[in-house]
């Protein structure tokens, strides 16, 4: 016993043991306490029927919570959404993305300022622009439709009517995220080896076929990348419909994890937005794994 | 006769090639064009909502010019004097730098263990806190509501900042940073009798202070933006971070597009003057998420 402590003893006073311990043990417990336990609780309270003033007395219902979430009539609709949010995001951004930063590869001269300012909105908060678009877009008295008037066209009504509501609220988000998106791609392109460009106008292709035969197929992990952090990131969307739209005009912009967020601490139900959070997880998983498949490069330099 | 001819040769040489030269260009002033109003769809709402942010109420919901006729600063002595606003602006501050010191200390520190440290269960421990990477924050939503309830950080700003103190990302970047520093230069360190901590302090943080930047700033928005994890524990006026604020105008102040504009213009113009002076980490901050894979 005095033997071991003495071995500790002396093993502590070995100043990187000294300083690891220091270092990990805290890092382990946080990780523990805020991490690892509670996505073990949340597979044991979407298990639960969970008695939120009496956590003890929960009952064991087994997969009951999934079906309770999967009857609720928001289900379905949050999840379409979600799927054409998702979709939507990938279809609007990527190309777009791709157009910028292949034009930020040629210019060379301004590159970088044309770089900081396509980025600004990637850097303000996300609230602050939910409510300057707000009120750019309001139908009566917004600045959008006092511009459509002038060059003669009808106004729309933007995120008031329920059609429009989705796409336009993904316009947004796309003003709000592409600045990202073009910096990743922009760094892949300017990875690709020139000598390779080189050969391939040599032999007379043209910058269309140099785009389409050199660029997107050696930028595949790149666009891999871009691909699988946007599906996560629009899978996982809260604060843009919370703020724009508080999922509105009836439902139009519900996502899904609104759906979690509503049942956690609108409806007070533990355990089935522990159900919800669970499937939410496995899905994006799902998507993730799909999309490295599929985009798996073909090539490579 | 000879000498025309041979300028009108000339000419007619040179002819196709002006256009030619026209034609490259116009080409090679596409990309420019594309990028110049890409660059004016990206500040134009910002410069919109400044101006409107000086106009009347009555002057920003019926007129169309960008400048006001009659400049006022009501809208911000009346969202800094009635809407808590300084409140929300210090705890925004507060929580965010709080969570920025804390995670740039724990992910350096975090970081230079993984990368120059060997110990039984190293690569377990490491692989343990990259795969949280992938857990989406709502798994945890709830049992980490539970444990604020249990030790009493509901409804105060502790409960934001403690989930931030540690982030997997800074670990890996701090790690991949930290283990391009030959380990020679440790050595030799330590050999002069340098402790751990001079080590850490004098040699390792100097060598990846670009990096630790760019976290920086990374993990700094993300906090100022943060809105989910506030919003579920955060319930108090006084208690309020920025992003709650102004979403609480909306109902607060129905329609009132005036102190809108002011309020977002208060929480959008610090970013941007820091901004302006360090584009550079910001937008490597967020390339490096995007270079991980």
């Amino acid at each position: 016993m005095s033997a071991s402590r003495r071995r500790l003893g002396t093993l502590l006073a070995r100043p990187q043991v000294r300083f690891g311990a220091i270092v990990l043990i805290p890092s382990m417990l946080w990780y523990a306490v805020f991490v690892v336990i509670p996505a073990l609780q949340t597979i044991q309270i979407s298990l639960l029927n969970y008695h939120l003033l009496d956590p003890q007395h929960s009952t064991f219902v087994g997969l009951d919570n999934f079906a309770q979430l999967i009857a609720n009539p928001l289900f379905p609709i949050a999840v379409v959404n979600t799927i054409v949010w998702t979709v939507l995001a990938l279809v609007v951004i990527i190309p777009i993305s791709l157009v910028l930063a292949q034009c930020l590869v040629i210019v060379r001269r301004g590159r970088n300022v044309y770089q900081a300012v396509i980025f600004l909105p990637v850097v303000v908060s996300l609230v602050a622009v939910a409510l300057i678009f707000r009120i750019l877009m309001d139908p009566e008295v917004g600045l959008f439709n006092k511009l459509l008037a002038g060059v003669g066209l009808l106004p729309s009504s933007w995120l008031s009517a329920s059609s429009t509501a989705l796409p336009v609220l993904l316009g947004i988000a796309s003003w709000k995220t592409i600045g990202v998106i073009v910096v990743i791609l922009t760094a892949g392109m300017l990875n690709i080896p020139s000598e390779i460009y080189e050969a391939a106008r040599v032999d007379g292709a043209n910058g269309v076929q140099l785009f389409r035969r050199i660029t997107i197929p050696l930028l595949g992990h790149t666009l891999a990348l871009v691909t699988v952090l946007l599906t996560i990131g629009s899978l996982q969307e809260f604060t843009l419909p919370t703020v724009v739209t508080q999922g509105g005009p009836g439902n139009a912009t519900f996502l899904y994890n609104m759906l979690i967020y509503q049942e956690a601490f609108v409806n007070l139900r533990f355990d089935t937005a522990s159900a919800a959070a669970l499937l939410q997880f496995v899905v994006i998983l799902i998507a993730s794994a799909m999309w490295l498949r599929l985009l798996r490069p073909k090539w490579s330099y | 006769m000879t000498t025309t001819s041979s300028r009108e040769l000339a000419r007619r040489k040179r002819e196709p090639e002006g256009v030619l030269r026209a034609v490259r260009f116009g080409a090679a002033a596409i990309p420019h064009l594309v990028l110049f109003f890409a660059c004016f769809l990206a500040v134009a709402p910002f410069i919109w909502s400044f101006f409107g942010s000086f106009k009347t109420f009555k002057e920003l919901i019926s007129s169309a010019d960008l400048l006001p006729h009659t400049w006022t600063l009501a809208n911000y002595v009346e969202i800094i004097t009635r809407a808590h606003f300084l409140d929300a602006f210090a705890n925004s501050l507060i929580v965010s730098g709080a969570v920025t010191i804390a995670s740039l200390f724990t992910s350096s520190t975090l970081g230079y263990v993984f990368a120059k440290y060997r110990f039984r269960g190293k690569e377990l421990l490491f692989g343990l806190v990259l795969s949280t990477m992938m857990i989406p924050f709502v798994v945890l939503l709830v049992p980490l509501y539970l444990t604020m309830a249990k030790i009493g950080l509901v409804d105060q700003l502790g409960g934001v900042v403690v989930v931030g103190l540690w982030t997997s990302l800074g670990v890996f970047m701090m790690r991949q940073f930290i283990e391009g520093i030959p380990s020679e230069l440790i050595d030799a360190a330590r050999i002069d009798g340098a402790s751990e901590w001079q080590v850490y302090l004098r040699m390792i943080v100097p060598l990846i202070k670009a990096p630790m930047a760019a976290l920086g700033v990374l993990v700094f928005l993300g906090s100022w933006d943060n809105f989910l994890w506030p919003s579920a524990i955060l319930h108090s006026a006084d208690k309020q971070t920025l992003p709650l604020l102004l979403y609480g105008l909306r109902s607060l102040y129905w329609s009132r597009y005036d102190l809108w504009s002011a309020g977002s213009m208060l929480t959008v113009i610090p970013v941007m003057i820091v901004y302006v002076f360090g584009s550079k980490y910001f937008i490597r901050g967020f390339a490096m998420t995007g270079l991980k894979g």
